[in-house]
């Protein structure tokens, strides 16, 4: 479990040393409601040490699946274990899985301290584990005030104090930049990275990629249930391309121009070709300079973003 | 298990949800004691019986004790704490039974506090129009043994029958119904079924001599037997049901 101290201000890419260890293994995992299937067939495995982008649309079925895990809903089929074993089996999970579900799941009328305690004294912790945590995310003003009159912002901060109660190996979080301001988003994803450079490991799911883009290592995407793809970040980047796009009714004598000037260029069609690690500005001057006429001339990209889109494309 | 108890304690004093409950009991209790105290003639106020239900909880009592327990499971279902709940403690029973014996423990509580207000606003009235406590001293403590016990255990009645219900809203309006109207008609028309409803068991242990009502102890024991159907019930359910 070496983790050399990874820090938010480091490239998201890099990955953190696992030691290879299974934390979450998902095995055949399907849930059905009536005639809708919510999870179809899931089978993923997370190693300790990373965090993972749990990914698809709204009602891809993802907080189904988060669901099963934590033993709050029974899977049709399959299995959902984590640290080997099922969640309920688990001795004291709130030692080990810190879970954050939905922002809401607070008696208005209760203070975020008292919210706490009634958790950490379900879990045998100490009181003193309840005003550590509040520090944690910054709510230990507010902590004698009914949940009632908090913002989103401190209901997710409050829901994620619950979640580190027990000072968890293992954080689930649904959805959890919902409702957080830009400030917030940066302070969990700090907040995130600090987790998983403890060798600790993280799921959070989320319906934006760009959300989880800048922290997660690895990528599970989910859509109508069903896995779509399991693979590191990164591998998922390779696939996004972008380049000038070109339309010249001389197209494959600019193509041997760029060729010259060492530019990579791929003909499209006779009429139109893509060149990559250029500006349109750079196309637009050599093509000028050789006499070449051009009709159009635009940036094109492929974003992480059109890949998900891509993945997730409803199927027809 | 003594963990989810010291958590449930928690949530019991956590929110003003008790703190009304506790005040409707007393209120509710005291305005019965105080119109039955004043509106009957003091020769029907020298009559065993009403003395007895003068000083009892009476269905009032019972009813809101009832609360406690049906509060105490479905606001975690309305307002989602049911979810930290169960992934704090996944041995659902654990949960509960916890809720069972805390509430328990509160709508005895509640019961000792509304019968205290009972037998000194009682007994003040009886000295007031000048009519002896006709109660032998040793079934008074019966009566208000017997009040506090049907409260305890209409609470704990309270959890079974919420958690089979989980929607709030439906639960509290189904237990107005049940306690308040359809027990009372039932009674009224036909007290040889109506007597062994949940409600007429527990006001029957205040020892109340009548033909509407089982005696005492076999008031008690066809209230626990309501419990604890209601329990195994809610065990049941509760292990089965997707948490959404």
């Amino acid at each position: 479990m070496s983790s050399p101290g990874i820090t938010a201000t480091m490239a998201p890419l890099v990955r953190v040393a696992g030691d290879g260890e299974a934390v979450i293994e998902v095995d055949h995992l399907t849930k059905r409601f009536g005639s809708v299937t919510a999870a179809d067939d899931l089978t993923f495995t997370l190693k300790r040490g990373t965090i993972t982008g749990f990914l698809g649309p709204n009602g891809a079925g993802k907080t189904t699946t988060l669901r099963m895990l934590l033993g709050l809903t029974r899977p049709t089929r399959g299995t959902a274990s984590l640290f080997g074993r099922q969640y309920v089996d688990i001795p004291n999970p709130a030692t080990r899985v810190g879970a954050v579900l939905e922002a809401t799941d607070f008696h208005p009328g209760r203070s975020g301290h008292d919210h706490l305690l009634m958790l950490a004294r379900a879990a045998g912790l100490p009181m003193q584990r309840v005003d550590e945590v509040l520090a944690k995310v910054s709510l230990t003003g507010a902590a004698r005030r009914r949940v009632g009159g908090y913002s989103m912002g401190m209901r997710q901060r409050l829901g994620l104090a619950a979640a580190l109660l027990g000072d968890p190996e293992l954080l689930i979080l649904d959805e959890p930049a919902n409702g957080l301001d830009p400030e917030g988003v940066h302070w969990l994803r700090e907040f995130l990275h600090e987790f998983a450079s403890e060798g600790r490991t993280v799921l959070v799911s989320s319906h934006v990629l760009a959300e989880v883009a800048q922290t997660v290592h690895d990528i599970v995407i989910i859509n109508r249930g069903r896995l779509v793809t399991v693979s590191p970040l990164a591998d998922l980047l390779a696939r996004s391309v972008s380049g000038t796009h070109v339309i010249a009714p001389e197209a494959g004598r600019l193509h041997e121009i760029l060729c010259q000037h060492a530019i990579e260029s791929r003909l499209v069609d006779s009429d139109e070709l893509i060149a990559s690690g250029v500006t349109t500005a750079d196309v637009g001057e050599i093509a000028g300079s050789s006499g070449v006429f051009l009709h159009e001339l635009s940036t094109q990209s492929s974003s992480l973003e059109d890949i998900f889109l891509e993945l997730t494309a409803k199927e027809v | 298990m003594r963990e989810q108890m010291r958590s449930e304690l928690v949530k019991l004093r956590s929110t003003r949800t008790n703190l009304g409950l506790l005040l409707g009991m007393v209120g509710l209790v005291l305005l019965i004691v105080i119109i039955t105290g004043a509106a009957v003639t003091p020769a029907e106020l020298a009559k065993d019986e009403h003395q007895r239900a003068l000083f009892g909880l009476g269905l009032a009592g019972g009813f809101i004790a009832s609360l406690i327990g049906v509060m105490s499971i479905t606001s975690e279902f309305r307002h989602g704490t049911i979810r930290p709940t169960f992934v704090f403690t996944p041995r659902r029973g654990r949960v509960v039974s916890a809720k069972v014996l805390s509430s328990f423990i509160l709508g005895f509580a509640f019961g000792v506090i509304t019968e205290a207000v009972a037998f000194g606003v009682g007994l003040s009235i009886l000295a007031i129009r000048a009519v002896d406590v006709v109660v032998p001293t040793h079934e008074l403590l019966l009566v208000a043994l017997g009040s506090i016990a049907c409260a305890a255990l209409m609470a704990a009645l309270g959890v079974g029958v919420g958690a089979i219900a989980r929607n709030q809203v439906l639960a509290v309006i189904g237990v107005v119904v049940w306690f308040m109207v359809v027990e009372n008609i039932v009674i009224g028309i036909w007290p040889q079924v109506g007597k062994f409803f949940p409600l007429a068991a527990g006001d029957a242990m205040t020892g109340i001599n009548s033909d509407q009502l089982l005696p005492a102890s076999q008031g008690a024991l066809v209230l626990v037997g309501y419990v604890l159907i209601s329990f195994f019930a809610a065990l049941a359910v509760t292990q089965r049901i997707d948490v959404k």
